[in-house]
């Protein structure tokens, strides 16, 4: 078929164009609009819960407890109450913001170390290469869920504080650290394949300085492959949360995350109440689903080998 | 090796030995690309004779090699379909028949070299093994009989110490080994037609040369019919019989090496002969062909060849050009053939 | 062949050296950050005899200077800690002092009967389904494996567990029991906990359930690596060859794909890991994985410096195995 192949436009053109036609890709899926008005629906939640419930989560009658939800999502607790009478469908809404935040902290943070590492060691070589090749090889070799289980073990200090950064901050900075690795692979690559190529050559032998050349040149070739991870990872983040609230060492109560929720859930599960573990449950495969799938249409997207 | 030569059993069942070699007739071929039927071959006709080598010339784009393909039945299915013509072998329409005897006849009676021998040869078996396979799947070789038979091909495609190289893969050789390799392995089971699609565009200059002596060396004894696919007119040049020129997926013009070169009956022959660097022209500007070539998708009415011609006229975009006879034995598909072969236009 | 083994050999000990070494130097931040984990020894909040604490202190080896200085790498006790465990010493446990090496004995083969059930899954599962979702390239199959793969992908695989636990597990032991006897097979796969008097039957279907940890994944690689290899040049040579579409399938393509596989299952095998931690927590299966997770609930730091220790060197065996059976596949690696 590479006869049928039109000629290679210009590097930046052909940028322009991928994203658009990714784009236009995109919108054409019905799975990827489900799954965009899902994410939209769990952010408006995590950006203004109170659009979604007036009752505090904090305001708990304990004569109320264990109320369930027989008036699905209408009157009083539209999604019942919990074991200590506080409204569930607010605990849920109020759960999450730290969620998502949490989520989204991690991502930053990692691919932000992700993409400065890959680009220096792809761009430089030599003795630094060496050296962020190596410590990629030592990180590695501890999965996400356990290194964040050995620095949370071994520095948290039990009981959390009041507001959401100091909720959040030491899970994410766990997270973050053992995160960062498959951006930097991508990145390191696609510096090493793009900074041989001619154009970037050509910049170079005009006399553009270094940095010049990353972040005009190699960063747009080098986002590609990890923007087409990040939703799948921001899932997996989420699905790591969980399972570390569930040990006990994740955000910790009384703050709540979708994860303590959830955590807190299998104890009323075995009673019967399985509403309480089943509601959160639910939000939670429907939410890390929506990215997983988003995330795999925008790798195809971007992939042209897959068109 | 002569006919008589061949092993029995070699031959179709029903096939002439009287009819020509391989006649290509009307063959059309089309791609489904984003849901949409695009042609790529749009009735391709030409005939090939024992022994003769014929020239298929096109820019990129113009068909050449998803003809060779369907010739050899292994265009990708889907996207691409046979969807018209005939590819008679001996007399044989090849398209007629069941997938067993097409297989047999791959390899057997025709078999293809592709341009770029470093993706067509697969990276993760020795060179000696993918030779031998052909020996052992058609012949039901023995792994010992197969390499002995491989050593053999690599020896007369000139590698030197074919015995130790036999075990080599393909990435340890250099590109003009490896076209080499590509060429032992079309040989290997002695067919009447071999295709070679672009076989030098992927090598430096001076192994060019050696990779053509070689197939014209070995075409020579073999007394094999050649096709030979280009977009190079001028590699050619001293090496073929016959030449048919595609443009937008047809051919637009047939005729014999030397008609061709010195009263070409087509604008756009015309124009690929005035773009070939020539020593006696030293010093002119070199002419180009204005415009791209056509997308497939959307060819231009009438004539496809229209918008960049400079013999154009309004029929032209109207009307398809039929096949004219220009000339005996010279064929071409445009309104002015006869005064563009005498050289009125 | 025989250096880039040797060199690939001496890549994974040295990284599995500075593994080692940063796990230790983060113990020992812990300890002179947060203070001394022998006083867990005394139930936490009691502040116990000097005299006694210094014993503990030698006991747990804590009794270094270095640690009451903030920062310090601690050398010294590392070396020491790397001869304790060349000699097979892995210290004791806080709680009930146990001898951790005989610990590991029992908990080891337990953690691989469970991988060896969950890579087998993950493994034909995704070979299956990513071949066929190649075959239907673009059409409504492929379409459904995808979607399948990626919703079991996002169900994590605790959760899943717990669900199997408290709502399938006992009907369906139950119904099992009513046909075929308790102590046979049917009759204890389905449990809902393990029991180690059947130490294989019982760890079948939570390594079923691990073994789907990564399946969009490797169903992906193995269907991109299958669509890429029929479509590839070679695999027209095989055709033009005339070689029979079984041929090409067994001798072109499997061989080709076997590459990007090897390498996926290699990668997901640590995320096997951290999934066997909550498996086996929840499943109740003494392996490793619940080794750290009660490590983890009672702080036992030197445990989980312990199992990091042992998934470390699985994982930097693992991906070196990878790398030597890529290089058998692969001879463009083999003669670099």
């Amino acid at each position: 078929m590479s006869e049928l192949t039109a000629p290679l436009p210009e590097p930046d053109a052909a940028q322009a164009s991928l994203w658009k036609d990714a784009f236009r890709t995109m919108r054409k899926r019905p799975d990827v609009i489900i799954a965009t008005v899902i994410l939209l629906f769990v952010f408006t939640m995590a950006a203004f819960p109170s659009l979604f419930t007036d009752k505090d989560p904090a305001r708990c009658i304990g004569r109320d407890a264990r109320q369930r939800p027989d008036t699905w999502f209408f009157g009083d607790h539209p999604l019942g109450t919990d074991g200590f009478g506080c409204d569930f469908a607010s605990t849920i809404v109020h759960g999450t913001r730290p969620t998502i935040v949490l989520a989204l902290s991690v991502i930053i943070f990692s691919v932000i170390i992700g993409l400065l590492l890959g680009l220096l060691a792809g761009y430089y070589g030599g003795w630094l290469d060496t050296i962020i090749s190596r410590a990629l090889d030592v990180f590695i070799v501890v999965p996400m869920l356990l290194g964040a289980i050995l620095l949370l073990s071994l520095f948290r200090e039990r009981g959390s504080g009041g507001n959401l950064i100091e909720t959040v901050a030491p899970a994410a900075i766990a997270l973050s650290l053992f995160g960062w690795m498959e951006f930097c692979r991508y990145v390191r690559a696609a510096t090493m394949e793009t900074k041989n190529l001619d154009y970037v050559v050509a910049a170079k032998c005009l006399g553009a300085r270094d940095r010049r050349i990353m972040f005009r040149h190699i960063l747009p070739n080098a986002i590609v492959p990890v923007t087409a991870v990040v939703p799948t990872s921001i899932g997996a983040i989420i699905v790591t949360e969980a399972a570390l609230a569930v040990l006990g060492i994740g955000v910790q109560p009384p703050a709540t995350s979708w994860g303590v929720l959830l955590s807190k859930g299998t104890e009323w599960a075995g009673g019967g109440y399985i509403y309480l573990f089943g509601i959160p449950l639910a939000l939670l495969i429907m939410t890390v689903f929506a990215f997983a799938t988003f995330g795999d249409a925008l790798r195809d997207a971007l992939d042209p080998k897959m068109r | 090796m002569s006919e008589t030569l061949r092993v029995i059993g070699d031959t179709l069942p029903g096939a002439d030995l009287n009819a020509p070699l391989l006649e290509v007739e009307n063959l059309q071929v089309e791609f489904k690309v984003r849901g949409k039927s695009v042609p790529a071959v749009r009735g391709a006709t030409f005939t090939l004779e024992q022994g003769r080598t014929l020239a298929v010339v096109g820019e990129s784009g113009s068909g050449k090699s998803v003809t060779s393909q369907a010739i050899m039945g292994i265009v990708d299915d889907p996207p691409g379909r046979v969807t018209g013509g005939e590819v008679r072998l001996h007399g044989i329409d090849l398209l007629k028949q069941d997938e067993e005897t097409r297989r047999t006849v791959r390899g057997n009676h025709i078999a293809v070299i592709f341009q770029d021998a470093l993706s067509a040869l697969n990276p993760l078996w020795s060179v000696g093994f993918q030779i031998g396979e052909l020996f052992r799947v058609h012949r039901g070789s023995t792994r010992a009989e197969a390499k002995k038979r491989a050593i053999e091909l690599l020896d007369q495609v000139g590698i030197p110490d074919a015995k130790n190289r036999v075990g080599h893969y393909p990435h340890q050789f250099s590109g003009g080994m490896r076209q080499r390799v590509m060429i032992a392995m079309a040989l290997a089971l002695d067919p009447e037609v071999l295709i070679a699609d672009e076989p030098t565009t992927a090598l430096d200059v001076t192994v060019q040369a050696q990779i053509m002596r070689l197939l014209k060396q070995i075409q020579d004894e073999r007394h094999m019919g050649l096709i030979l696919i280009t977009h190079d007119l001028g590699v050619v040049a001293d090496v073929a019989d016959e030449v048919a020129v595609m443009y937008a997926g047809e051919v637009v013009e047939r005729a014999t090496i030397r008609d061709t070169f010195k009263q070409p009956a087509h604008p756009y022959t015309k124009a690929l002969l005035r773009a070939i660097p020539r020593v006696d022209t030293v010093g002119q500007e070199l002419e180009v062909i204005r415009g791209l070539p056509p997308n497939p998708a959307s060819l231009p009415g009438g004539c496809p060849f229209h918008p960049r011609c400079w013999a154009a006229e309004d029929k032209c975009s109207t009307e398809v050009p039929p096949m004219i006879e220009a000339a005996p034995e010279h064929r071409s598909r445009c309104h002015f053939a006869t005064e563009v072969y005498t050289n009125e236009r | 062949m025989g250096r880039y083994v040797i060199r690939r050999l001496l890549q994974a000990l040295l990284t599995l050296g500075i593994v080692l070494f940063l796990l230790h130097y983060l113990m020992a931040l812990s300890v002179q950050v947060r203070g001394n984990p022998a006083l867990l020894f005394f139930g936490g909040e009691r502040t116990p005899d000097p005299a006694m604490l210094a014993q503990v202190e030698r006991l747990y080896n804590l009794d270094n200077p270095c640690y009451e200085r903030t920062g310090d790498p601690c050398v010294r006790p590392f070396i020491e800690r790397l001869q304790n465990y060349a000699a097979g010493d892995f210290g004791t446990t806080l709680n009930g002092n146990r001898d951790v090496g005989e610990l590991l004995g029992v908990y080891i083969p337990n953690t691989l009967r469970l991988f060896v059930f969950s890579t087998i899954t993950l493994v034909v599962l995704a070979m299956v389904l990513g071949t066929w979702a190649a075959r239907h390239h673009g059409r409504v199959i492929d379409h459904s494996v995808r979607g399948t793969t990626i919703l079991i992908d996002s169900v994590p695989v605790f959760l899943i567990l717990l669900a199997y636990v408290y709502i399938v597990a006992v009907p369906l032991t139950r119904w099992a029991r009513g046909i075929w006897d308790t102590e046979s097979f049917m009759g204890q796969v389905f449990r809902p906990n393990y029991n180690p008097d059947y130490p294989w039957t019982t760890i079948i279907v939570p390594g079923i359930i691990l073994g789907s940890v990564g399946l969009a994944t490797l169903t992906r690689l193995v269907r991109a690596s299958q669509l890429e290899n029929l479509g590839s040049d070679f695999v027209k040579t095989a055709k033009a060859k005339g070689l029979k579409q079984m041929r090409i399938t067994v001798v072109h393509v499997v061989r080709n794909s076997m590459i990007p596989i090897v390498t996926g299952v290699g990668y997901l095998f640590a995320f096997m890991l951290s999934g066997a931690v909550l498996t086996e927590g929840v499943m109740g299966i003494p392996g490793m994985g619940r080794m750290i997770f009660g490590a983890v609930q009672r702080q036992e730091t030197n445990l989980v410096i312990v199992g990091l220790t042992i998934s470390a060197i699985v994982v930097v065996v693992v991906s070196l195995l990878v790398d030597l059976i890529y290089a058998a596949l692969d001879p463009r690696i083999r003669y670099e």
